[in-house]
């Protein structure tokens, strides 16, 4: 069952996993805003719809659906503008003007990789198209990638498309949910990312380009498209291109992949499901503050990490970084010190997303009353915390989408 | 004739395979209906008339019912094979 405003939706998901022609009853949009006494009458009409929709006269006949591995030719007049032209005409961009895949630009990138170009990386969903080295190389040259930026997005295709991430969930929902990439080791200099000075804005190739490939492969390769089954009620910003490296010479902890298992001076590239930076400024330098106003920042009422149990993170800048580390705070410490005040009181939440919270939490923190202290995170360990930025006293607070986790994947 | 121009299409087709069909129903006569509640506002009261339209109006034999913990993440794999074991037809919702 969906409601009208998800119908595309339900009908795209469908073909995405070879059901085409799965029945779906449909209901009025917003179905969530009728009244209780309305709901009899649409369930008696949704039960005869039901038996209608899955009725022998109304089956269809399958047959087999055939999807070539490699990528189709198309041919165009030779002119920038007719190619831009007819990519917008498809809904093959992000609303920018792209670089014309040819054949020899698709070529040069797959050169940066050992990799058949035919080797599937992953089914993206919510279309579940395949992700193979040479999609995700087509894209790339339409983002504007270097060829030397391929293994970074091979790597991040195929941590998206970890179950653990829930692409499917991130890709086909209604909030604002961008990939953020955060590259690690010695690869992030090698190929001049910004890691420092406005490492989240605009003005680095690097950083910004391969934001917008991962982008254009999450929206060609995995068919999310705005209004369709991309049903983002607003989107935001950060889905153009989310795309950062830590400020690893600046930390004074062990940078992301070492935390995560990985020596110093491998690469690596992490996905997070973000929705959106608040900025968290302050002047003071005395730790129990900056943990105490930095904790009480992090509180959303309204906010999805707190109902589901996600995984928010904190990017501090490298002056506070250092302030916590001068402090006594390891990067372990400095977690239990967040996610501790950053607890909120579930009484906080409007009523109905407590009573999610009570059903959602409960495997975790057992029974949850209106007095619980609700952590935005399952434990310290899982609030990430990535030292990046340029001088200044600012952090920032990065939501989760709640229902995802970061992963984590070595760039070869 | 103006010169032309080869550039790749960097769309993904949907996947290989044999179509997913379903199991046709006449009617729910004696009929066990199963429903997976998605948590989102409202799907847990429809839920709750539909079993009872489906039991006193087209005759089921039972119903089954089942509530994702959150709306963004799949049913588990035993609630999935219990449906299978059990019911004749499976209804779920999605979107809000």
């Amino acid at each position: 069952m969906v409601s009208t405003a998800f119908e595309s939706l339900g009908r795209a998901q469908a073909r995405g996993l070879a059901f085409p022609e799965m029945p779906l009853a449909i209901v009025p949009h917003p179905f969530g805003a009728i009244k209780r006494e309305g709901i009899r009458e649409l369930a008696i009409q949704c039960a005869e719809n039901i038996l209608h929709l899955v009725s022998p006269a109304a089956a269809p006949q399958g047959s087999a659906i055939a999807a070539s591995q490699r990528a189709g030719l198309i041919e165009l007049a030779d002119d920038l503008d007719a190619v831009n032209l007819h990519f917008r005409q498809q809904r093959w961009t992000d609303g920018f003007p792209v670089v014309p895949p040819t054949r020899a630009r698709v070529e040069r990138m797959l050169r940066a990789t050992r990799r058949d170009p035919a080797e599937v990386i992953g089914l993206v969903a919510p279309g579940y198209g395949a992700a193979t080295v040479e999609r995700i190389a087509i894209n790339a040259v339409m983002a504007g990638c270097d060829p030397e930026y391929l293994p970074v997005l091979i790597a991040a295709v195929d941590a998206v498309t970890d179950p653990k991430f829930n692409l499917q969930g991130i890709q086909a929902t209604t909030n604002p949910v961008a990939v953020w990439l955060i590259v690690n080791g010695p690869i992030a200099k090698q190929l001049g990312m910004n890691s420092g000075a406005n490492c989240l804005g605009q003005g680095n190739w690097a950083n910004a380009t391969m934001g917008r490939a991962l982008r254009l492969v999450l929206q060609n390769i995995g068919r999310a498209m705005p209004g369709e089954m991309d049903r983002a009620t607003h989107g935001y910003p950060g889905k153009y291109s989310f795309c950062c490296a830590e400020n690893e010479d600046d930390s004074p902890w062990e940078p992301l992949h070492v935390e995560r298992g990985m020596r110093a001076d491998q690469n690596a590239v992490t996905v997070v499901g973000a929705e959106g930076i608040v900025n968290m400024n302050t002047r003071s330098k005395i730790v129990d503050e900056v943990v105490r106003v930095f904790g009480q920042s992090m509180p959303r009422p309204a906010g999805n990490d707190y109902r589901t149990c996600g995984q928010p993170w904190v990017v501090l800048c490298p002056e506070y970084a250092d302030i916590l580390k001068g402090g006594g705070l390891s990067k372990a410490e400095a977690k239990r010190r967040l996610w501790e005040a950053s607890k909120m009181p579930a009484s906080m939440m409007a009523g109905i997303d407590f009573e999610q919270a009570t059903h959602s939490r409960r495997a975790e923190l057992g029974v949850v009353t209106r007095d619980t202290l609700l952590p935005a995170c399952a434990s310290p360990a899982e609030l990430g915390i990535l030292v990046a930025g340029g001088p200044g006293t600012h952090s920032a607070y990065v939501q989760s989408f709640g229902n995802t986790r970061s992963v984590t994947r070595e760039i070869t | 004739m103006s010169a032309r121009m080869s550039v790749y299409d960097p769309i993904a087709p949907y996947r290989d395979g044999d179509v997913q069909k379903y199991r046709t129903l006449a009617d729910v006569k004696g009929k066990v209906v199963g429903f997976i509640d998605n948590t989102k506002p409202n799907f847990d009261y429809l839920i709750e008339d539909l079993a009872e339209v489906f039991k006193t109006r087209h005759g089921a034999a039972g119903t089954l019912i089942f509530k994702k913990r959150q709306a963004s993440v799949p049913a588990g794999d035993a609630v999935m094979q219990e449906l299978l074991d059990k019911c004749d037809l499976v209804i779920t919702g999605s979107g809000d």
